[in-house]
């Protein structure tokens, strides 16, 4: 593989969250709260405006509130104060298990978004196979999900997702179910794709590395309540590898203020 | 238009991107789970041998036992004997009067009861307070033998088909509405999100995914409620009798009772028998082999 030499990471920290024209933003989250029923604050004074086109990493550790928030902007969950605006609309979501519905066929799945998208059925198929295609799975359009290895599903309800021709994409951990080689290649699937199709992308991680790997933006929530606590921009120059050093000493970095936010929780 | 620019981009050739498809390529074929489909035909023999050569030795002891031990005919008759009670009753054509009055009674009643059954299920499945009102009286009503059902049956309806009908339905229905229930139930949450995700509407969410993610739960269902239309067709034929209500199987064996023709009793009970697994074996089973091996629900040996 042709990897990308000295990618520049200028990891550029800002305690403030960059303020940007309302215009160039796809979401906009302003003084966003959420707790259940009597509970708990999750998530508390979230405002952030994410621009279109990034890739946005949201980092932290398990159950500070990362997923609740993914699934506001979903419209899955209602925030209990403030608001979210997608600007396009709606937005497309990928979980972590890749929830095929498993009597279809992968062509059909992802038919079956291009259906309830409203395209018509006579070009429905043709499409299918196009979004297939862009994930490589072309060939496996007639096979069941049960018969698909589990990075062939993610990428198939990434084919899915992207089906439902949505600007805003949300992941939530799709890929934290995989072993590293797969991993690592959906990797570059995804940057590609996210190349290609000018997608804005928010990615949901517990993974340090994975979100250095990624993200254009990465930002670190901290845990009970969930509070998006620092961020880092990464200039990017192109496409970079999980193994380059840049990404280990951006790792590191995150790291360690990720373990000092943990270490604050500790009674 | 994301489509659009890609069908442009995929002309272009990108030696990084064919080196990734080739690598994906790869761990694909190195990944996927291939089937192994075993010829129809060598299924066949694999589901059909092994009952048969059981049938076999099961009428060659009995025929040993009569042989050795010559018990009284009238109390214990041998294979011949009930097999020629079966040529009898065929050669006066009783018996296949009584195995079609019975199928049609037994098939249309099964699908009355579906078409009951299946409603209720849905609204149990998806409406709460109904479903806490409704739930413990419908399971109730599956354990309820519904042959208790026939002396209140004959009051209402008399020695007529209703009567029939009434008792079969009673049987069937709560094992229908509880299938349909209990496949919705299993459904994995994470399927109605993406649903609602992808923008179903309530309509689109129940047809495209809720039937047919539930539709293995409810197929276990109709063949529960086929067993019980079946024996509790049996079971008021056997007591109401007379009337205008048709000649059936379990006339029949009442009959043979009556006459104290214990060769016609256990040739009866074998057609019964082989009525219930003969739509077992082709109505049932291949439906539902096929529909838990398009999910891969079916574990390797039984494929």
């Amino acid at each position: 593989m042709t990897s990308p030499t000295n990618v520049a990471l200028a990891a550029a920290r800002s305690e403030a969250v960059a303020p940007s024209s309302l215009e160039s933003s796809a979401i906009t989250i302003s003084a966003l709260g959420k707790r259940y029923g009597t509970g708990p604050l999750v998530l508390e004074d979230i405002t952030l405006s994410i621009d279109a086109g990034q890739f946005v990493c949201l980092l932290g550790a398990s159950g500070c509130g990362k997923s609740t928030l993914l699934n506001i902007i979903a419209g899955l969950e209602k925030p209990t104060e403030g608001a979210v605006t997608v600007a396009s609309g709606k937005a497309a979501v990928m979980f972590q298990d890749a929830a095929l519905f498993p009597w279809l066929t992968a062509g059909r799945n992802v038919e079956l978004a291009l259906k309830l998208g409203g395209l018509a059925r006579p070009k429905r198929k043709a499409a299918a196979l196009e979004l297939l295609d862009l994930v490589n799975l072309a060939d496996a359009a007639d096979r069941r999900p049960h018969e698909l290895s589990g990075g062939m599903r993610q990428r198939v309800a990434l084919a899915r997702s992207l089906a439902q021709d949505r600007k805003v994409l949300l992941m939530d951990e799709p890929f934290a179910a995989l072993d590293a080689i797969t991993r690592d290649l959906l990797h570059e699937e995804l940057e590609r794709v996210w190349r290609q199709t000018g997608r804005t992308i928010v990615f949901v991680t517990h993974n340090v590395r994975e979100a250095a790997r990624l993200g254009e933006r990465i930002l670190l929530m901290s845990s009970r309540p969930g509070r998006i606590v620092n961020e880092w921009t990464i200039t990017d120059t192109g496409s970079r590898r999980i193994e380059s050093p840049e990404v280990a000493r951006l790792g590191d970095e995150i790291t360690d203020q990720l373990r000092e936010e943990i270490r604050s929780n500790a009674a | 238009m994301p489509r659009d620019t890609h069908s442009d981009t995929a002309k272009r050739h990108d030696p990084r991107h064919d080196e990734l498809r080739r690598l994906e390529e790869g761990l694909d074929s190195l990944q996927a789970v291939p089937e192994t489909p075993r010829g129809a035909f060598r299924r066949t023999l694999d589901g059909v041998v092994p009952p048969i050569l059981l049938l076999i030795a099961l009428v060659t002891a009995w025929q040993v036992y009569i042989l050795v031990a010559k018990p009284r005919p009238d109390l214990i008759p041998g294979p011949f004997d009930v097999f020629e009670a079966l040529v009898s009753a065929w050669s006066n054509d009783r018996l296949q009067l009584a195995v079609v009055t019975s199928l049609e009674r037994g098939g249309l009643g099964f699908l009355i009861a579906v078409a009951i059954g299946t409603p209720i299920g849905l609204l149990l499945a998806e409406c709460r307070p109904i479903r806490r009102a409704v739930g413990p009286l419908l399971s109730g009503l599956q354990v309820l033998p519904s042959v208790a059902w026939v002396p209140a049956a004959i009051i209402w309806f008399g020695l007529t088909d209703a009567t029939v009908y009434f008792v079969v339905l009673m049987g069937a229905v709560p094992s229908i509405a509880n299938g349909l229930v209990s496949g919705v139930d299993q459904i994995p949450p994470q399927l109605r999100r993406v649903g609602t995700v992808l923008g179903a509407s309530r309509v689109e969410m129940a047809t495209l995914v809720v039937l047919p993610a539930a539709l293995p739960g409810y197929f276990s269902g109709l063949k529960q409620g086929w067993a019980f239309a079946w024996r509790s067709l049996m079971a008021a034929e056997i007591i109401a009798m007379g009337g205008t209500i048709g000649f059936g199987l379990g006339s029949m064996l009442q009959q043979s009772r009556e006459l104290a023709d214990l060769s016609g009793v256990l040739a009866t009970i074998l057609v019964i028998l082989f009525v219930g697994i003969l739509v077992e074996l082709v109505v049932f089973a291949p439906t539902e082999r096929r529909l838990l091996r398009r999910r891969g629900l079916m574990a390797a040996g039984l494929r």
